[in-house]
């Protein structure tokens, strides 16, 4: 893993709550009420994540890859059909014991770029 | 009948929230990657999760903290809402297995009505007990009274 990377910020992406999405991710967790669930943010997150796992620059072996943590802030709920903007940056990269550790900061803000929800990812690349 | 609703008055240090159990279906895991967007192989592929070291397909860590969150706003309704949650992910979750999630509150603060809760998911396995998630943390906080 490239540990020059690290401060790296990736293109802003937008994110709609789309009810059917929110539906789909409902049925996933067995949420019964008509409610976009709080953790409905992993949606958003992975409309970029995949894009730092996978970036070439990076140089991340995605076979040797596990999520380590995952911690949200919520400033607000969802609302259903909002657009968002994406924004995600590495905040860190640190080498130990011969695993690397890769976190991942993304936050999804609304059209008045009020912050909506703080995600902070840490991904862990085991020792080859 | 007395009405039932869950008050910030009513909390103290050591409270245990209702658990929730629920099964992982290999179906549910599927559902849970189209909704996510994280189509990561190794919960859809047996052949990739074996190749990786694992006896087959495991759920997403963020499924297992998704049911997690659902145990907490089941149980806050729409009386306090979740703040924050931060987990990290300890054991795998498989195909078939019940899930357990928990929560304890381990701290109070009247002035911001808020309530700091240590959380967790744990599985029984052959008699062992595993934690996919341990040592969580929430942050509830709840309306004006």
């Amino acid at each position: 893993m490239n540990v020059a990377l690290e401060g790296k910020v990736y293109p802003d992406t937008t994110f709609t709550v789309e009810p059917e999405r929110v539906k789909l991710f409902r049925a996933a967790i067995g949420e019964q009420r008509e409610i976009v669930p709080p953790t409905f943010a992993t949606a958003a997150e992975f409309a970029v994540l995949p894009l730092i796992v996978g970036d070439p620059e990076l140089g991340l072996d995605f076979t040797r890859v596990v999520h380590a943590e995952q911690e949200y802030e919520w400033r607000r709920p969802f609302r259903m059909g909002e657009a968002l903007t994406v924004r995600s940056r590495i905040a860190s990269i640190r080498q130990k014991a011969g695993n690397g550790f890769l976190t991942i900061h993304t936050e999804l803000l609304d059209p008045e770029g009020e912050l909506v929800v703080l995600a902070r990812a840490t991904m862990i690349e085991r020792g080859a | 009948m007395p009405e039932l609703r869950l008050r910030f008055e009513d909390l103290f240090v050591g409270y245990e929230i209702p658990g929730r159990a629920t099964v992982i279906l290999r179906q549910q895991i599927k559902i849970y990657a189209d909704a996510s967007g994280d189509q990561n192989p190794l919960h859809q592929d047996d052949d990739f999760a074996r190749a990786v070291g694992f006896p087959s397909i495991i759920a997403h860590g963020m499924l297992t903290m998704g049911e997690l969150a659902e145990c907490l706003t089941d149980w806050l309704g729409d009386l306090a809402a979740l703040l924050r949650l931060k987990v990290q992910f300890r054991a795998p979750v498989f195909v078939d297995d019940w899930i357990v999630a928990e929560g304890r509150v381990k701290s109070l603060d009247p002035k911001a009505r808020t309530a700091v809760l240590d959380v967790w998911v744990s599985v029984e396995r052959d008699g062992t007990t595993e934690y996919p998630i341990r040592k969580g943390e929430a942050v509830v906080g709840f309306a004006d009274p």
